[in-house]
């Protein structure tokens, strides 16, 4: 048997927030990750609301957020409430910062950020060294030199630079080759992001990307490259910049994303070092209950060893993570099976356009207000559910992912740690 | 100034385009039009099985007998677009054993091969077959890739002279007293009309080719049959998988590159759905139950996609279910028909069979200009076909092996021309389907691709488990690079790629296709910001 304050799982942004919260608090959690999380396709910013469920756009999220109980009541927003809202938005930005995870923005204003295929979208916070604009029409520059690797398919110049100039700012394209990268060209499935980024944890290559750019940008204000400067060393926009002696910024890829990685190992790092125990590579496969109350969980890896604790969060993400697992009929939550809102009528789920708001994206696990999950419409005593898993919102559609699941992972850890 | 062809070819599916071949390939200069891109109607939508003519041989022996000649026909032209796999016509218990002496009887009747074998036998050659099976029929059933055929028909026909426009519709004939002389065309991309003429039109539009008939002045009344399939992730089985029974639902299930397909349904829809069918829940229900007592693995295997095509049969009577309605081929020349000379409509048959379609009807048109020469597209082989396999695999040695036979296997001896030479050529852009960036620019350059769906019938770019993922942005980028559209078609394109592949994974989203569907929004919508772009034209 193992024994724990907290057992979280799911190790993505939500789960890893959650345990940080907690673990910062005294508390010995244990969080149980396969692996994977949505951070993986991460686009280098945390949004928090950008369209209201009625479709209006959002300025401020904090006045915004006042009008959730109205438009959306089973919204995770709404059950927070918009005053401890703005709170656990600036609990987050510390925690991020406690983490060593460096970001530009404010909850009282969103800013844009520049998406891989070159438009401007609304955002929270962007990691820093991103490509940010404070006008949702134009970028902070009149010139720029955009530069890729040879042969990189996941980042579009293209797309970049003419939208760059319907923006006002004048663009020029400038590829590069390295003689790290003719390695990895050879095999032809290799010219991955995160690949090309290793090859910037070298000093030697990063000099060698300087004296390149430094040759070729002319009098460009700014210089822009694909986000894979580096897994390991974090800090190649600050190097170059330094080098160059010019403002250097870097735009999101197609997935893996690299900044996104790097974000999850930095919460990770965090969290154990503040005496978390982080299961890697591990999966909940079962639980024992007794009344209200779940009394162990068991994994994959441990067998017939208990994960024990007073409390649990479920932080297992939406589908494409399974924490819900959709049938031809029915959606379900696979671990504890808590109570899941969805139509029973499979008709109903989605939409034929693809980019309008699919009704499957609502469907999630059913929480009271203090997101205690519910066994047959009554709460679970010691288990709750927080991040992409939820029900009543969609996080695509009003640009609220990651506010979701880290304010609502702060939010319970906070009841948890009230309950003693 | 109007061109002039002697000939002028409504339909760019597998009828359309064997017809362009056999005039070219007698001397007759034609112009094909296709309002959409190649293979876009019944040709892309249905099994991809090459018949040997069993399914048919109790019910419709004509049929029968045409589809095994024309089956061996196509094992030797278009060799590239066939995979020799043989089927199986399977009895389970419920189906009882009689059917199955008048079966064989029938087959040879009709000269199929079928050998009858030992269910147990039958299970070691086919694992996945469901080993409920009381009997089992050998017969020489394979699979072929429509729209390699296509395209493969339409090169022949453009190196003999033929010219093909795409995205080209028909809005209305031109015609001199009793006489069609030609045509009016709107051309969809750049919104221009234009006027062709020639001696001869030909109606090839499939079910369409009501519509166009109508134009025309005449009435084809042809029966919309709507029949839907699933496709499945995995190549579930080898050889092709039949019911032996009366033709009925969901009762054949073909592998085909790494995947399988089971179908079909049939119901009646009204022309108004033809140019947009989704396929319902029940259909999948229906697909998926009988689907399970062919091969029971299926209920465990993911499922990539469902779509539906129209089977253009010409009505004779009122049969609900549009299975009693013969598939044989229909041939009317309107000049004895109506008294409309210059206007030639083939219809029915299918795709096995188009060959023959096209043979026929350039022996119409042969007979109303004059020409003498003799059809040779049974003897000449389809380009891609001309060259061994292998012997094509030595020439390109220097190439790695994954993308040079994959390059091979799509486009026979014509892989040649797909530039591998150097690392950035040979870089994948779907992985999936091992399409490299060499063969995106062939495609683009060589093969009339406007677009992205264009590009996933040429290269199959987006056609694997992933559903065109990550490929789809890659190949629009590439696209933006070759010039081929500035970025905010670039943009619009990739929407309707994504919106097309979600047409097809909606009817079954749920387990790990509603994975991939919400990783794929999440990704466009969400981080490109796809779906609520606002940038400028």
């Amino acid at each position: 048997m193992m024994k724990f304050d907290t057992v979280i799982i799911g190790g993505g942004l939500a789960g890893l927030t959650c345990g940080i919260r907690l673990a910062k608090a005294g508390q010995r959690c244990a969080i149980i990750s396969s692996g994977q999380s949505a951070l993986h396709f991460s686009s280098g910013s945390l949004d928090l609301l950008n369209v209201l469920p009625d479709g209006t756009e959002v300025d401020n999220p904090l006045e915004a957020v006042k009008q959730m109980p109205t438009l959306a009541p089973s919204h995770p927003y709404a059950k927070i409430g918009a005053e401890r809202f703005a709170d656990l938005a600036a609990d987050a930005v510390e925690l991020l910062t406690g983490a060593g995870v460096a970001v530009v923005g404010e909850a009282v204003k969103n800013h844009y950020r520049l998406t891989p295929v070159g438009g401007l979208k609304r955002t929270w916070l962007s990691f820093k060294g991103y490509v940010t604009s404070d006008k949702g029409d134009a970028l902070p520059w009149k010139s720029v030199a955009l530069f890729n690797a040879e042969g990189f398919l996941d980042f579009y110049t293209q797309f970049l630079s003419d939208e760059m100039r319907k923006m006002g700012t004048e663009c020029k394209v400038h590829t590069f080759n390295l003689p790290a990268l003719e390695a990895i060209r050879q095999n032809p499935t290799e010219m991955r992001s995160a690949n090309i980024a290793r090859i910037f944890d070298s000093e030697e290559t990063l000099n060698q990307l300087a004296e390149i750019i430094s040759r070729e940008m002319g009098d460009a204000e700014a210089v822009l490259l694909p986000a894979v400067l580096g897994v390991d060393c974090r800090d190649g926009v600050a190097k170059l910049e330094k080098r160059l002696s010019r403002k250097v910024a870097v735009i999101a890829t197609l997935p893996p994303s690299v900044p996104g990685l790097q974000v999850q190992t930095l919460l990770r790092r965090y969290f154990q070092e503040l005496g978390g125990v982080y299961l890697l590579g591990d999966t909940a496969t079962g639980y024992k209950s007794e009344g209200d109350n779940i009394t162990s969980v068991y994994t994959h890896n441990h067998g017939d060893i208990a994960l024990k604790a007073d409390n649990y969060v479920l932080a297992t993400g939406s589908y494409f993570s399974q924490g819900l697992v959709a049938t031809n009929g029915t959606v379900v939550e696979p671990l504890f099976g808590v109570d899941v809102a969805y139509d029973k009528d499979r008709n109903n789920w989605y939409e034929r356009d693809m980019f309008t708001a699919q009704p499957y994206e609502k469907f999630g696990i059913e929480t009271n207000a203090d997101f205690q999950a519910l066994r047959g419409g009554k709460s679970v005593n010691n288990l709750y559910a927080i991040g992409a898993g939820l029900m009543g919102f969609n996080a695509v559609k009003e640009g609220c992912g990651a506010g979701v699941s880290m304010l609502t992972a702060i939010n319970v850890a906070d009841r948890i740690l009230s309950k003693r | 100034m109007t061109k002039q062809f002697d000939v002028i070819i409504i339909g760019g599916g597998a009828t359309g385009a064997g017809v362009a071949r056999d005039c070219s390939l007698r001397g007759i200069k034609a112009l094909l039009l296709e309002r959409g891109d190649i293979a876009t109607g019944a040709t892309g939508r249905n099994h991809g099985l090459l018949h040997s003519g069993a399914r048919y041989a109790v019910t419709d022996r004509e049929s029968a007998e045409e589809c095994i000649k024309e089956n061996m026909i196509l094992r030797r032209i278009a060799s590239h677009c066939v995979e020799e796999t043989d089927g199986l016509f399977i009895s389970l218990p419920e189906d009882g054993l009689e059917f199955q002496a008048k079966f064989i009887e029938s087959c040879r009747a009709a000269g199929i091969r079928a050998d009858a074998i030992d269910p147990k036998e039958a299970l070691l050659l086919e694992p996945s077959a469901n080993p409920a099976m009381i009997g089992a029929v050998r017969v020489p059933d394979g699979a072929i890739d429509p729209f390699r055929l296509t395209t493969a028909n339409l090169i022949d026909a453009k190196m003999n002279g033929a010219e093909v426009l795409t995205y080209h519709e028909v809005l209305d004939f031109l015609r001199e007293q009793e006489r069609i002389v030609g045509v009016k065309v709107l051309n969809r991309r750049t919104g221009e009309t234009a006027e062709y003429r020639a001696q001869v039109v030909v109606n090839a539009a499939g079910i369409w080719g009501h519509e166009i008939a109508k134009k025309a002045g005449v009435t084809v009344k042809m029966l919309p049959a709507k029949g839907a399939l699933l496709i499945f992730g995995h190549r579930v089985n080898n050889i092709v998988i039949n019911r032996c029974r009366k033709p009925a639902d969901a009762d054949i299930l073909v592998p085909g590159d790494t995947i399988c397909l089971i179908g079909t349904t049939s119901s009646k829809v009204p022309f108004e759905e033809c140019d947009n069918m989704y396929v319902t829940t029940d259909e999948v229900d229906l697909l998926l139950r009988e689907g399970m007592k062919l091969a029971p693995s299926l209920e465990h295997t993911r499922i990539l996609r469902a779509y539906a095509g129209v089977r253009p049969l010409v009505a004779s009577d009122d049969d609900p279910s549009g299975r009693s309605v013969s598939r044989g081929i229909v041939v009317l020349d309107h000049a004895t028909r109506d008294g409309l000379e210059g206007f030639i409509t083939i219809t029915g048959g299918k795709l096995m069979t188009y060959r023959l379609m096209g043979e026929w009807t350039t022996d119409l048109i042969c007979k109303k200009l004059n020409i003498s020469k003799k059809c040779t597209t049974a003897d000449v082989p389809l380009p891609g076909s001309r060259e061994k396999e292998e012997t094509v695999s030595r020439r390109m040695h220097s190439i790695p092996v994954a993308q040079r036979e994959s390059a091979i296997n799509r486009h026979g001896e014509l892989a040649e021309k797909v530039n591998v030479q150097d690392a950035e050529h040979r870089s994948l852009v779907c992985e999936c389907e091992e399409v490299s960036v060499g063969e995106v620019k062939y495609a683009l350059n060589e093969l009339d691709v406007h677009n992205l769906v264009d590009l996933r019938r040429r290269t199959r770019v987006g056609m694997g488990t992933c559903q065109g993922e990550l490929c789809a942005c890659r190949a629009a980028g590439l696209m933006a690079q070759v010039g081929k559209y500035c970025t905010h078609q670039a943009k619009q394109d990739l929407t309707n790629f994504l919106n097309e592949r979600w047409k097809g994974m909606a009817p079954v989203a749920w387990g790990d296709t509603l994975r991939e569907s919400e990783f794929t929004m999440w990704l466009y919508d969400g981080v490109c910001g796809l779906g609520n772009d606002k940038t400028k034209k």
